[in-house]
């Protein structure tokens, strides 16, 4: 009995949750395509601002860890193949692994350790200090002054993001091949491009997108949500980012289902 | 007990004259209420003073009358129109005439005092970046803060931020204008100043204002009208004369700056030691 | 607000009928950079008796002609200030930064600006 209540409630909870969310990605949209139709100006300098914030400042983190990560894939790979003499075989493990799942999964790790975490912060403060009383006093919508910036800096960023990973992390596993397996730099790079599929990178890009439309709906969200007084700021912080890599690993998980389910045999 | 309002938000029997008309209004916090049935007027281009010790409801009300909080019940009508009962875009339109100055300042903290000041002029009219510039400097000049639209609001001391507070609140030449506590925590000069310039921008732009202050000598200085709120209702409302003059004891006390009373009786006083007394409820 | 200009010899005369505000003063300010930068009239006068309000947003496009016409050694003048137009200017301590006359004559005529003249009307 008291155990179908928790889940029952536990349920109500989740979907009320995704359904704020939602609400926020909807009217963001709104926000961003329709309402310049109808002559209401759109900040895209804000979007540009926040863009340069998310996607050109986490450049430099998001090499070097998918550089790593590259090399982790490649001496995984290398640990099992070398038993059956199939070292050529690397390259393609490192390719399809890095642009299908961590190219951009580690992206989304470190964006929302960055982004995700930030959104919450200035919005919970903005709270905190009344400021989005204020937006609301002075007739702006704090919606469509705060979010909608930062959900189509996100969408746009977040894939670029992973594009680079990609490369980077095939750079990394080329590293190892290189210098440990029989591969030259030509041979290596072309093993790969035989390997991928546009597939392969179009269905990273997609999830990538939707990974930012979670980040920053799950870090606009707890801002929003947070209380009375500044400790509580950074508990808005810490929630966005457990909530956002559980939200994304389950949004991860949903889409490669689909794509496995849509793929040609 | 609230009349049903029509569609538009006009309404046959709206207070006419007044610039705002409140009547029982109610406001609570989840289940605790606030405010207990409030009910007046302030008549266009007139100062309302609303007094009353810390705690008593006067945020909240100010809050209520810029429509950040919803009311239990009761209506607030401003220029003519039912607050709740208009469209999104009625609210906006009437917000981008009223100005507020929050008690805190609430200033943007990732823009500039310039910035701070602009923004709804740039976000809801046509004016040249220039011509807004000018109005920057003409608002700033005004609260005292010449020179300072560069700065971040993390650089400038408590009374500034007030002072820049107000000067965004002023940015859109408002009709109404909203004061919490302006110059709590000002020095008496700097506080002197906004109680001048209260009285000017009434003269100039003929503005209905209504401030929430504890400063006496400044209430008694700038108001047409008070009110005096405790505990969530109001137990004095009249003109300046009417409230000095007023022989009703809580009045008196408020004026007179008389202590409250210790709890009387060492039973209560015991009793709300041990905690045999509820505290108040959240 | 309409708004409309005239010559009166070397002058330029700027007729405003209406209220200047948030959303309107554009034009105006539209009007006078013009009369001073294209035109360049060496003397734009902004007859202002049929202006019962200016905000703040119609008083610093004010500003904005009297600065060109100093930057492009032009004078610039104002006239006939209402009541309530007079106390704007006392407000933001404009009064005695502008040329401000009382009435068209005095205006054309120059000299020395009478700004402590009592409101018009
Ligand atoms: N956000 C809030 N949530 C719950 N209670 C609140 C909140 N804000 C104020 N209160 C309570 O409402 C009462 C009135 O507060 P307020 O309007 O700020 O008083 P005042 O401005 O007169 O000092 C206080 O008892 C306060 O505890
Ligand atoms: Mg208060």
């Amino acid at each position: 009995m008291a155990i179908t209540e928790t889940i029952g409630s536990a349920t109500i909870n989740g979907l009320a949750y995704i359904g704020g969310l939602a609400r926020l990605a909807g009217s963001s949209v709104r926000t961003i395509f329709i309402e310049p139709i109808r002559g209401k100006k759109f900040h895209f300098g804000r979007a540009v601002h926040q863009a340069m914030a998310v996607g050109v400042e986490a450049l430099p983190i998001v090499s070097l860890i998918s550089f790593f990560i590259g090399t982790i894939l490649a001496l995984n790979a290398a640990y099992e193949l070398r038993k059956f003499g199939a070292m050529q075989v690397v390259a393609s493990a490192v390719a399809i692994s890095m642009t299908r799942e961590l190219g951009p999964l580690m992206t989304a790790v470190v964006v929302i350790g960055r982004s995700g975490s930030a959104f919450a912060a200035e919005i919970g403060t903005m709270k905190v200090n009344e400021e989005i009383d204020a937006l609301e006093t002075m007739a702006l919508e704090p919606v469509d002054f705060l979010v909608a910036p930062k959900f189509l800096a996100m969408l746009l960023m977040v894939p670029c993001l992973t594009v680079w990973a990609d490369f980077m992390g095939v750079l990394g596993g080329g590293v190892f091949g290189v210098s440990a397996a029989s591969f030259t730099w030509g041979s290596y790079i072309s093993a790969t491009l035989d390997a991928l599929q546009s597939r392969d990178i179009t269905n990273g890009l997609i999830k990538a997108a939707m990974f930012g439309l979670v980040i920053t709906a799950v870090g606009c969200q707890e801002g929003f949500s947070t209380g009375l007084g500044s400790e509580q700021v950074g508990r808005s912080t810490t929630s966005a980012v457990v909530k956002s890599i559980f939200m994304v690993v389950v949004v991860d998980l949903i889409f490669t289902a689909i794509f496995y389910l849509t793929a040609p045999r | 007990m609230a009349s049903i309002p029509t569609s538009k938000g006009d309404n046959p029997q709206a207070p006419t004259g007044a610039a705002i008309s409140v009547r029982n209004l109610r406001v609570n916090y989840g289940s605790r209420e606030i405010l207990h049935g409030i009910n007046f007027e302030v008549p266009a281009g007139e100062t309302l003073v609303i007094l009353g010790g810390s705690g008593s409801g006067k945020s909240t009300l100010l809050r209520t009358l810029v429509g950040l909080e919803t009311p239990s019940g009761g209506e607030i009508w401003m220029r003519g129109k039912n607050f709740a009962a208009m469209s999104e875009e009625d609210r906006d339109e009437l917000r981008k005439k009223m100005g507020m100055s929050f008690q805190g300042g609430a200033l943007f903290g990732s823009m500039t005092v310039g910035e701070n000041v602009a923004l709804a002029l740039q976000e809801h009219t046509e004016l040249d970046e220039s011509t807004i510039e000018i109005m920057v400097r003409l608002k700033l000049d005004q609260v005292g803060l010449s020179g300072f639209e560069n700065y971040m609001p993390a650089q400038l001391s408590g009374g500034m931020k007030k002072r820049a507070a107000i000067a965004r609140a002023l940015s859109m030449d408002p009709e109404i204008l909203f004061f919490d506590e302006p110059s709590a925590g000002l020095d008496p000069i700097i506080a002197a100043g906004i109680d001048d310039l209260i009285l000017k921008l009434k003269k100039a732009f003929r503005i209905t204002i209504v401030v929430v202050t504890h400063e006496l000598a400044s209430a008694f200085l700038i108001a047409d009208r008070m009110i005096l709120l405790d505990k969530g209702v109001i137990v004095a409302n009249g003109t300046t004369k009417e409230l000095q003059a007023s022989s009703q004891p809580r009045v008196r006390q408020f004026l007179d700056r008389i202590p409250e009373p210790e709890l009387t009786g060492e039973i209560d006083y015991l009793q709300m030691l041990t905690g045999d007394v509820p505290p108040i409820r959240q | 607000m309409d708004i409309s200009t005239r010559q009166s010899g070397t002058a330029t005369i700027v007729d405003v009928v209406g209220d200047i505000t948030l959303y309107n003063s554009p034009e105006v300010r539209k009007v006078l950079l013009n009369l001073l930068k294209e035109k360049k009239s060496p003397r734009v006068i902004v007859n202002m008796l049929s202006v019962k309000y200016i905000d703040s947003a119609g008083v610093a496009s004010l500003v904005e002609g009297l600065k060109l016409s100093r930057d492009l050694k032009s004078t610039f003048a104002l006239f006939g200030l209402s009541r309530t137009a007079q106390e704007v200017f006392e407000l933001t301590r404009l009064v005695r930064v502008f040329e401000i006359y009382t009435n068209e004559e005095d205006a054309l005529r120059g000299g020395s600006p009478n700004t402590n003249a009592a409101p018009v009307r």
